[in-house]
């Protein structure tokens, strides 16, 4: 399937690593130029790049901290101009960390909602306002299973989760008259660094709930996405989708 | 051809008139037409309904005004085309005359404004205009005649003081009149601060709905000579044109082109020219409505309207026309269906030699403009008095 | 879908409805009969020439100059939060004329007659679904046109 992504300009935060990564790699090979933001892994972020030139698009990485808006609405200007424009927003940048409510603090909260739920804010607002004057956009989400079912010892990252799906689904209503799609991934467990923190016994856990006996692999998210940032699904929006082999049903 | 004379007139109270149903208003109106026709109701052979239905609760009120007024079985219809719906109304009595089918009609302008919410009657009145292109934008009946004024003053340099010199002189005479709305006469300054409703408008240079009736009694020429003797006003310049519903297709907007057209059939068929107009009723819903009408009937050149009054000259002995001297929809109150009715009721009166303070001088052929919406109907018809 | 047009609709279907899909999309669209060519703002089905009832779409610049306007301070039903407003007549080039709003480059009490000025289209932003309309502002503002989508 020809997506028609060649030559479209595209952000995605937290693109130096897991899921993030894959994304850029993959919309790259689909013809598309992409910019990532990143917090610390510069050098993953500069591998990243190259990969995405070595398939023959522009890349671009940015260190930011995604929870300041002003730094998001920077990255859209500059994007617009380097890129040439910017058609697709995929937000990913997530951080965890993990605690029963009763030892939670609220620095703890707040970090995580902070970088998580207004971090995508912060970037679906300063895409939203070139969008809306463009006629065009697709936004794209990632959210998580822990956003729908919930997870112990983590009220702080599924409260972000769940919160950016309803956050999406409203954008969804504002953004639809302006030709802009704006749409959820909910992945469950995904092979990445983030997975690797976990015990085994939790992976274990998780691997028992879900009917595909297997786990995703970033690749596999990023295709989905790259799916969502095409006119092939041009007629879906307020749409969460689960890439979770069967974990959540 | 013979010709066609008002035998009788009758005309009820404008206002807020919350004592009475349209009907009843009728019955006011048709009463006093009867009475001063000096004949019974059995000498009737039609009527003619003139009312604007959208503003009424009770549907086909040409019905219910036919029982109420004791007037079945015979024949009765309603005519509508907005605010000229009274003098198509008599246009319709005369042509049923002239085709020989009845001899004596009467013509009942009936109308109430304000049955409905408040909240309904502002929905009705912002669906005025062409609904499909302007209504969706807000446009006001106000709006669209202030888009005239702004071209006439742009293209004569009419000011805002000529315009509401029209209200000030319509509030004098409906001062001097028992049935207008408005009893008092106001000022300039009193105008020029009130609130604006479209630019270049202000509160006083818009007429105000009104609840109200007028009656007139038409009959063929030997009929009326026999019932009525001198009294007949005769019936013998009739104009009709119609123009564009929407602004955005006229040719001009310093004037209107249906007026123009009905006042050259009207002054052909009358064998008269403006230089014979005595006295005229002039649709001033707006001011620059009755200043546009000057230039359009030929009372003054084109664009010359702001002078004519600013120069007194439709006042009674200013030397011009004397117009709306029962002060004009502004003074008397906009009950739209009625309208053309109660215009023609003060022509006959002024032919007649019956208004007293308000007697223009040697009244012999008087004329009413009587235009729908903005423009998009206009009937002029010219009165004689022998 | 001609319900879209305006900031209150009062016309649902038309044989020209797709002029408000079209409007969204940033086109402004007039109308041209197929079988005698006259063409005219706002677009209309049947022809007022050659009585044809087919017609196609053409699209127009939106540049013209100022007819005639007004302020309206006093608000019709449902148009209540929007006094006051002025509602600006456009000559079209391209033949026809167009009613609508004069908008933010174009304050209000500098709104003249025989004024160059372009159409934009426009959405609404304050509305719960979608509604579309147009502004009258100072030449050379522009806007941007979506990829025309499939009609029906």
């Amino acid at each position: 399937m020809d997506l028609g992504l060649k030559g479209k300009g595209a952000i995605v935060t937290g693109g130096s690593l897991g899921i993030g990564a894959a994304i850029a790699r993959v919309l790259a090979r689909e013809g598309c130029n992409v910019a990532i933001n990143y917090r610390r892994h510069d050098t993953e972020a500069r591998k990243v790049v190259e990969d995405i030139e070595a398939l023959g698009a522009k890349g671009i990485a940015i260190q930011a901290d995604v929870s300041v808006y002003a730094d998001a609405e920077k990255m859209v200007r500059t994007v617009v101009e380097e890129l040439g424009r910017l058609d697709i927003m995929v937000c990913n940048a997530g951080i965890t960390w993990d605690g029963v409510v009763w030892k939670m603090t609220e620095e703890q909260w707040d970090q995580v909602i902070g970088v998580n739920l207004k971090g995508y804010f912060n970037y679906n607002k300063a895409a939203a306002l070139h969008f809306k004057e463009m006629k065009y956009g697709k936004i794209v989400n990632i959210s998580s299973i822990n956003g729908m079912r919930g997870k112990f010892a983590q009220a702080n990252y599924a409260a972000a989760k769940g919160g950016e799906i309803a956050m999406s689904k409203s954008l969804a209503k504002e953004l639809g008259r302006f030709n802009v799609n704006v749409n959820v991934v909910a992945p469950g467990l995904v092979l990445t660094d983030m997975m690797e923190n976990l015990a085994p016994e939790f992976q274990a856990t998780a691997l028992a709930e879900t009917v595909l006996g297997r786990f995703a692999t970033p690749e596999d998210c990023a295709n989905l996405v790259a799916f969502l940032c095409s006119d092939s699904s041009r007629h879906i929006t307020g749409e969460v989708i689960k890439i979770d082999g069967g974990q959540y049903i | 051809m013979s010709r066609v004379g008002v035998i009788g007139i009758g005309h009820g109270r404008f206002g807020r008139r919350s004592d009475a149903t349209v009907q009843e208003l009728a019955f006011e109106a048709f009463r006093e037409a009867l009475t001063d026709a000096g004949i019974e109701r059995r000498e009737l052979d039609a009527s003619v309904i003139a009312a604007v239905p959208e503003y009424h609760k009770q549907r086909s009120v040409a019905g219910v005004v036919q029982e109420y007024l004791n007037l079945n079985p015979l024949p009765t219809w309603l005519t509508e085309v907005a605010c000229a719906s009274g003098s198509a109304a008599i246009r319709t009595a005369w042509m049923a005359i002239q085709s020989g089918l009845h001899e004596v009609v009467a013509v009942i302008g009936c109308q109430k404004m304000t049955e409905l919410a408040t909240a309904d009657i502002l929905a009705l009145m912002g669906r005025v205009g062409e609904v499909q292109w302007e209504s969706v934008f807000g446009t006001t009946f106000p709006g669209y005649y202030a888009m005239f004024a702004t071209r006439h003053m742009h293209d004569y340099g009419t000011t805002r003081e000529q315009l509401l010199q029209v209200a000030i002189k319509n509030h004098y005479y409906g001062a001097r009149n028992p049935n207008a709305l408005f009893q008092k006469e106001i000022t300039m300054e009193k105008a020029l601060a009130s609130d604006p409703v479209a630019s270049p408008f202000c509160v006083y240079d818009c007429c105000a709905n009104a609840d109200g009736a007028a009656c007139v009694i038409l009959a063929k020429e030997d009929k009326a000579r026999a019932m009525a003797g001198d009294q007949v006003v005769w019936l013998d310049g009739l104009g009709c044109a119609t123009a564009s519903m929407s602004v955005l297709r006229r040719p001009h907007l310093t004037g209107l082109p249906s007026a123009h057209e009905a006042a050259i059939q009207a002054y052909g068929q009358a064998g008269v020219t403006a230089r014979e107009i005595k006295v005229a009723e002039v649709h001033d819903c707006f001011t620059i409505a009755e200043l546009m009408a000057y230039e359009d009937l030929g009372f003054c050149e084109k664009g010359k309207g702001g002078k004519y009054i600013e120069d007194k000259l439709p006042y009674i002995g200013g030397g011009g026309v004397a117009v709306n001297v029962d002060g004009g929809l502004k003074a008397k109150g906009h009950p739209i269906g009625t309208t053309g009715v109660s215009m023609a009721y003060e022509i006959c009166r002024q032919l007649r030699g019956e208004c007293g303070e308000r007697q223009v001088p040697d009244a012999n052929v008087g004329l009413t403009h009587n235009v729908g919406g903005i423009g998009q109907y206009c009937f002029v018809h010219v009165f004689k008095n022998s | 879908m001609f319900s879209w047009f305006g900031r209150v609709s009062f016309v649902p279907y038309s044989k020209v409805q797709d002029f408000a899909l079209h409007l969204r999309n940033g086109y402004l669209m007039g109308s041209r009969c197929k079988a005698c060519g006259f063409q005219t703002f706002p677009p209309r089905a049947d022809c007022p020439e050659c009585m044809s009832g087919e017609f196609e779409f053409v699209e127009y610049t939106g540049k013209g100059t100022v007819w005639t306007y007004t302020r309206i301070d006093a608000a019709p039903t449902g148009f209540d939060d929007d006094v006051p407003f002025t509602c600006v007549v456009v000559e079209l080039e391209g033949g026809g004329r167009l009613l609508g709003w004069s908008g933010e480059t174009l304050p209000q009490d500098e709104v003249d007659i025989g004024m160059d000025v372009q159409v934009v289209p426009r959405i609404f932003e304050d509305t719960p679904d979608i509604r579309v309309f147009y502004t009258i502002e100072k030449p050379g503002t522009t806007w941007h046109k979506a990829p025309e989508p499939h009609l029906g």
